[in-house]
């Protein structure tokens, strides 16, 4: 049972789903919390779609549960009025006039339509397309169309808000704009799933994530959490003068992992007791290296590692 | 529950119907079609007018009087001398005019360029001519003719009579009418569907509501389109038949003699019916269609044209075991079942079972076209197969 005290408003059990031979989710769970920016990142294929169709009730788990506490009702089903979800396969009518089309998607959610049309016209004054509103969709630039998809999923102004993939496609202007509706809306008291695979974006936003791989959990917990557990590593990017050999590099102390980015630099990852001091002074031994530099891990290197270890 | 369910089928409803339905296109398609008609018609006069030009005939001038007589009230007959054939077939080859004609007591030898349709006419005249002879040689007048060709005087006395051939005409039209709303149907079911699935609109919207609100609200929506334009035509082809009285000089109101109230009352629920069935059935079949131009299953769309043209069989004999069937098979009977209504006797107790029938029918395939539709779009990344929808559909 939900513990309404925690505020949770999303709690999975151990939800599998399998399609012919493949284990498209195996036995993953987790929890959303009100208020929450909630991650959900792994590589393209790891069954983060097929997770949100679960919860959406589009198709149903093969063994686990779902329970969903929205408006204060305990339910298996989300309920449409409540939620909202920009589907990563999206679309929208695009020989229908913008304003018309934001009003149904709204209606259909439950929402009047006389407010629905006010709020439609609110926030198409944010995002600089109220002069648009009565022109047809297919007119708009491929990033204004995602903009317009996005006020879709939110207008009727859902407690819950499932985004599957919404930086997909869009310039980093606009991703950077994306994430500022995010932040927005969260600040208006909407809880997010947020699903995707640009972990740089992601990072910049959640509180807690949920890394999948190949249906299986690999992380779940909050974004500070992974990296004090996994951040204190030291990645070494080295520019070297002739073609990467893995042999000159094998027995440095500390080393994970050697990964050649190109055919002249290559990236080391060094566990976390190791000594900085000690990795420069064993590499001034190695012939052959024009530059060094040193970081700490972004969520990106974490989950590559993460995957690897797993 | 159920008010939230009918405001959404309402909300979808006319929404498909606001998409679809396009007065302005409407009016455009009806004026084409008047202007075509009239194009047709004043186009088909002036190019048949020259035909239409009485037909100079050359006769040799010895040929029989009665018959030189005949011709003359058709015909501008010319009598020229036998001489004068070389030159006339001649003037034939090369400027490919005028007709001979020549007579004995047995044939009639006609000389022209070509048959034309003028030629033709002169065909049937020279037949009404030989008959008129031949009455003659065996003494017989044209009354006498007129009796022995006549049909047997049969009064006929029955119980149950029908007055049905004008009610024929009505349940016609109401046939063509549906043949026309299923057909647009088709297309805009197509559109509706297909298209959908293409923008990637779907996954958006069956998160908002279920599967069986959306395939209602398409199928009403777009069935109250059809209907829309099945109004349209109608209200045209009354005026149109208003207008043909006229010019035929029968009086206008010679229209409402076709428009048997009774009729229209028993036809109207059952076309409605009717093309709600085939829009569950035409929308099951879009749900498991990927893309319109390449897949094979688009020509089941024409399904309803075979059922519907099936349903005339009841004019060959509206008693037969055939009808009966086609009156009652609910993908028959929307049509059947008023066809028989007004050619043959039928019970109350048939029309109402027949219409309940019916009822039930498309009440149960518009649950199965959502279930086709909800299971379809767990398919993806290729069109599903019947054998895929059927496996998922019996684990669902």
């Amino acid at each position: 049972m939900i513990d309404k005290m925690q505020k949770t408003v999303l709690r999975v059990n151990f939800i599998s789903k399998g399609f012919s031979n493949v284990k498209a989710v195996n036995n993953i769970s987790f929890a959303v919390e009100q208020g929450d920016i909630y991650a959900f990142l792994g590589p393209n294929g790891a069954g983060k779609t097929t997770t949100i169709r679960m919860l959406l009730d589009i198709i149903k788990p093969d063994s686990g549960n779902i329970e969903w506490n929205l408006n204060g009702k305990q339910n298996k089903v989300p309920n449409a009025e409540h939620i909202g979800y920009l589907p990563e396969e999206r679309g929208l009518y695009l020989d229908i006039p913008i304003l018309k089309s934001l009003v149904y998607m709204a209606t259909i959610r439950g929402m009047e339509k006389a407010y629905a049309k006010k709020t439609a016209l609110d926030w198409l004054e944010r995002i600089g397309l109220a002069d648009r509103a009565k022109e047809k969709l297919q007119v708009l630039s491929k990033g204004n169309q995602q903009k317009i998809q996005f006020v879709a999923s939110i207008l009727h102004k859902p407690e819950f808000v499932i985004l599957d993939e919404p930086f997909s496609g869009l310039d980093p202007l606009n991703q950077e704009l994306f994430i500022d509706f995010i932040k927005e809306i969260n600040n208006q008291g909407t809880t997010i799933l947020l699903s995707a695979h640009q972990m740089s974006l992601v990072e910049k936003v959640a509180n807690k994530l949920f890394l999948i791989n190949n249906g299986n959990e690999v992380y779940n917990g909050s974004l500070s959490g992974i990296y004090q557990l996994f951040g204190e590593r030291i990645i070494i990017e080295l520019q070297l003068e002739a073609p990467f050999n893995e042999t000159t590099f094998q027995y440095l102390n500390g080393a994970e992992s050697i990964d050649s980015i190109d055919d002249l630099r290559v990236k080391i990852t060094f566990g976390q007791e190791t000594n900085l001091k000690n990795v420069l002074h064993d590499l001034t031994k190695i012939e052959g290296i024009c530059d060094i530099t040193s970081h700490k891990p972004d969520l990106h290197e974490i989950f590559v590692q993460l995957v690897k270890k797993q | 529950m159920i008010m939230k369910y009918l405001k959404q089928v309402i909300t979808v409803t006319r929404w498909e119907f606001s998409r679809f339905y396009k007065p302005k296109n409407e009016a455009l398609g009806l004026i084409i079609m008047i202007v075509t008609s009239v194009v047709f018609y004043f186009g088909g006069k002036y190019a048949f007018s020259d035909t239409d030009k009485k037909l100079e005939i050359s006769v040799y001038m010895d040929m029989d009087a009665a018959l030189t007589e005949f011709l003359s009230n058709h015909y501008i007959v010319k009598e020229i001398q036998k001489a004068e054939m070389a030159k006339l077939i001649e003037l034939m080859r090369n400027e490919k005019v005028g007709v001979l004609l020549e007579s004995d007591s047995k044939n009639f030898v006609v000389h022209a360029y070509k048959n034309t349709r003028a030629i033709k006419n002169l065909k049937t005249h020279l037949t009404e001519y030989h008959k008129q002879r031949e009455m003659q040689k065996i003494g017989l007048s044209p009354d006498e003719l007129t009796a022995v060709l006549s049909p047997a005087p049969v009064i006929e006395s029955f119980v149950y009579t029908d007055n049905s051939g004008k009610r024929v005409v009505l349940s016609y039209f109401f046939a063509g009418l549906m043949i026309m709303a299923v057909f647009l149907s088709f297309a805009y079911q197509f559109t509706a569907i297909t298209g959908e699935k293409q923008l990637k609109i779907t996954e958006q919207i069956v998160s908002a509501i279920s599967p069986q609100v959306w395939m209602d609200g398409k199928i009403f929506g777009i069935t109250l389109t059809g209907i829309s334009s099945m109004l349209t035509y109608a209200v045209l082809s009354i005026v149109g038949g208003m207008l043909f009285f006229q010019f035929t000089g029968l009086p206008a109101s010679g229209i409402l003699d076709y428009i048997y109230l009774p009729s229209i009352v028993i036809y109207l629920p059952f076309a409605l019916v009717g093309i709600l069935i085939w829009n569950a059935i035409l929308a099951a079949i879009a749900s498991i269609i990927t893309d319109p131009n390449n897949s094979g299953k688009s020509s089941l769309m024409m399904l309803p044209l075979f059922f519907v043209i099936a349903s005339f069989l009841i004019t060959r004999d509206p008693d037969s075991g055939l009808s009966i069937f086609l009156s009652w098979f609910p993908l028959t009977s929307a049509t059947s079942m008023p066809m028989r209504w007004a050619i043959t006797e039928v019970g109350y107790w048939q029309l109402s079972g027949s219409f309940i029938l019916l009822v039930l029918t498309f009440y149960f395939l518009r649950k199965l076209a959502a279930k086709i539709f909800r299971v379809s779009i767990l398919i993806t990344g290729k069109e599903p197969t019947f054998s895929e929808v059927y496996k998922l559909s019996k684990m669902t």
